[in-house]
């Protein structure tokens, strides 16, 4: 442990709504997540230095948004998405979450959808979703009727009393989307959720994914370092760096949904952002 | 299923050779105070469960007693074993100051442990039950030890991010995670504390298989050792063969269940 306190997130709990008065509360385009400065150093292997992972880096998250930290492996982007989930610590600055507006007195509570599913293989379906569950204090009556509809969500409906280890990577993965579902999250952590599937099955997968936000409406915060998944599912893009890790670029997407893959205006949308990277990374050598 | 039933038919018949082994040397020897035949000591243990023996009990009460010392030896130390483990795993400081210990403990020869044990705690069921911890204690920590270095971070971090308890982390993430090692462990603490509870009756304890055994070698009654020793491999054999891998083949079902609808 380092001699300076490690520093955590701070998790809001909302003020009660004031009866009469929730529209206004509603209207108020609310952040889910502030990002103020941060700035987090490892220490660098073999020496007494230290290296900077994340700095200086600022975002909003509005609530009900879908927002995308675009960078290349190593920019630190996975290690952000870990502070805000609270398994990292972090050095400097500050790391704000806000429950859902109207959810009263309720620590916000965040979901977390890994590269790999990270499911307990011992467990079945349903039990894997159990523990979240659990580990959330759910009530137990609830339990059922949540497992049912999220797996409904996924496609993977019928499938509760089976185990991981016989379902494909693409189905193990829908698995981990309802268990980050079920506990009905304030904030979804999506960290390259799709990057180990196949393309075919990671194409899919993006399109039911559009399908089943659209009815769970949770604040996402998307990591990938793909641009065209990025411009295909997000309505804000942050453009990340590496050497020194910060964000350089924040976009907003104004393309309606549902959004099409062959629509133009995401091609030319894209071809744009590619370039600024280049110029980027050229720029700095 | 036909690899099986001819497993089972091997198995079976390399113990119907023996047993012919046996009674064609008794047949060429003629002399049963030196190896009676396999029928004449069976007909001896069954004559054991019948009647009182030389301490006014008959056998289930000798094996009874065997038995009753092997769990409650066997269940200690596994459960210390497997809380030290844990531990050394789990905290650092743990670790730190056992990592030194447990190899000191697991060079002691289990014989000098039996009569160090005993010369501590006299003839009596708590020397037994020292000897035991003393030899499969370590062992059993150090398997767990070993078990808790090989958990998967990424599920721990994933039970972290969902805000999972200690207590549920422990019975959903990590248990789970250390069967593999807790069986291994299993097997071998069993057989040595078998091992020990038959050393220490012959040597020390009052009644039970082992004492049973030294107290007919006393009398030089060839065909009721060998009845006693009969009677404790059979038991052990059926208790590890029966018993733990019933339950090893319950706590991998996940495994099996995968692997079959797999092949499906």
């Amino acid at each position: 442990m380092s001699t300076q306190q490690a520093r955590t997130v701070q998790r809001v709990k909302m003020a009660p709504v004031i009866p009469g008065e929730p529209m206004r509360q509603r209207a108020m385009a609310s952040s889910a997540i502030t990002i103020d400065k941060l700035t987090k150093r490892f220490p660098a292997p073999g020496s007494g230095d230290e290296f900077v992972v994340l700095h200086d880096i600022s975002l909003t998250v509005d609530e009900g948004k879908f927002v995308s930290i675009v960078g290349p492996s190593g920019c630190g982007k996975s290690t952000l998405l870990n502070v805000i989930a609270g398994i990292e610590s972090y050095d400097g600055g500050s790391v704000t979450i806000h429950p859902k507006a109207g959810r009263t007195g309720a620590e916000p509570r965040v979901a977390y959808v890994f590269q790999s599913p990270r499911l307990l293989n011992w467990l079945t379906v349903e039990n894997n979703i159990h523990f979240v569950l659990e580990a959330q204090n759910v009530p137990r009556p609830k339990w059922r009727e949540l497992v049912a509809k999220n797996l409904e969500m996924v496609g993977l409906a019928g499938q509760e009393r089976n185990y991981p280890l016989n379902l494909s990577g693409g189905m193990q993965q829908r698995v981990a989307i309802a268990r980050a579902l079920a506990i009905e999250p304030d904030i979804l952590l999506m960290d390259e959720p799709f990057s180990h599937l196949d393309a075919i099955t990671a194409r899919k997968m993006r399109f039911d994914l559009m399908e089943i936000l659209a009815r769970a409406k949770p604040t996402i915060l998307f990591v990938t370092h793909d641009l065209s998944e990025a411009v295909f599912l997000s309505d804000n893009i942050y453009m990340m760096s590496t050497k020194p890790a910060q964000i350089f670029k924040s976009v907003a997407i104004d393309i309606p949904r549902p959004r099409k893959s062959d629509d133009l205006a995401l091609f030319d949308l894209e071809k744009t952002l590619v370039r600024d990277f280049f110029s980027v990374v050229e720029a700095r050598g | 299923m036909a690899s099986r039933v001819k497993s089972i038919g091997l198995r079976a018949g390399s113990i119907v050779v023996l047993l012919l082994l046996w009674w064609a040397a008794s047949e060429a020897m003629n002399d049963s105070q030196v190896l009676p035949g396999p029928l004449a000591v069976a007909r001896t243990i069954v004559a054991d469960f019948k009647t009182p023996g030389p301490e006014g009990e008959s056998a289930y009460f000798d094996v009874g007693i065997t038995l009753a010392r092997i769990f409650i030896t066997f269940s200690a130390s596994m459960l210390a074993g497997i809380g030290i483990g844990l531990a050394m795993g789990l905290n650092r400081l743990c670790e730190r100051s056992l990592l030194v210990l447990i190899p000191l403990m697991l060079t002691m020869p289990t014989i000098l442990m039996v009569f160090l044990a005993i010369m501590w705690f006299g003839y009596s069921e708590a020397g037994g039950l020292m000897a035991v911890m003393a030899v499969v204690t370590p062992f059993v920590a150090v398997n767990m030890y070993e078990g808790t270095k090989a958990m998967d971070k990424s599920l721990t971090d994933m039970a972290v991010t969902f805000k999972a308890p200690r207590t549920l982390l422990l019975r959903k993430v990590y248990l789970p995670q250390l069967m593999p090692y807790i069986f291994s462990a299993f097997r071998y603490a069993f057989g040595e504390t078998w091992k020990i509870v038959a050393l220490a009756e012959t040597f020390g304890l009052k009644f039970g298989i082992g004492y049973m055994f030294f107290f007919w070698f006393e009398q030089f009654n060839i065909t009721q050792t060998l009845a006693w020793i009969m009677m404790f491999v059979v038991l052990m054999l059926v208790l590890e063969h029966g018993v733990f891998a019933r339950l090893e083949s319950r706590a991998f079902a996940w495994r099996s269940a995968s692997l079959a609808r797999g092949r499906a």
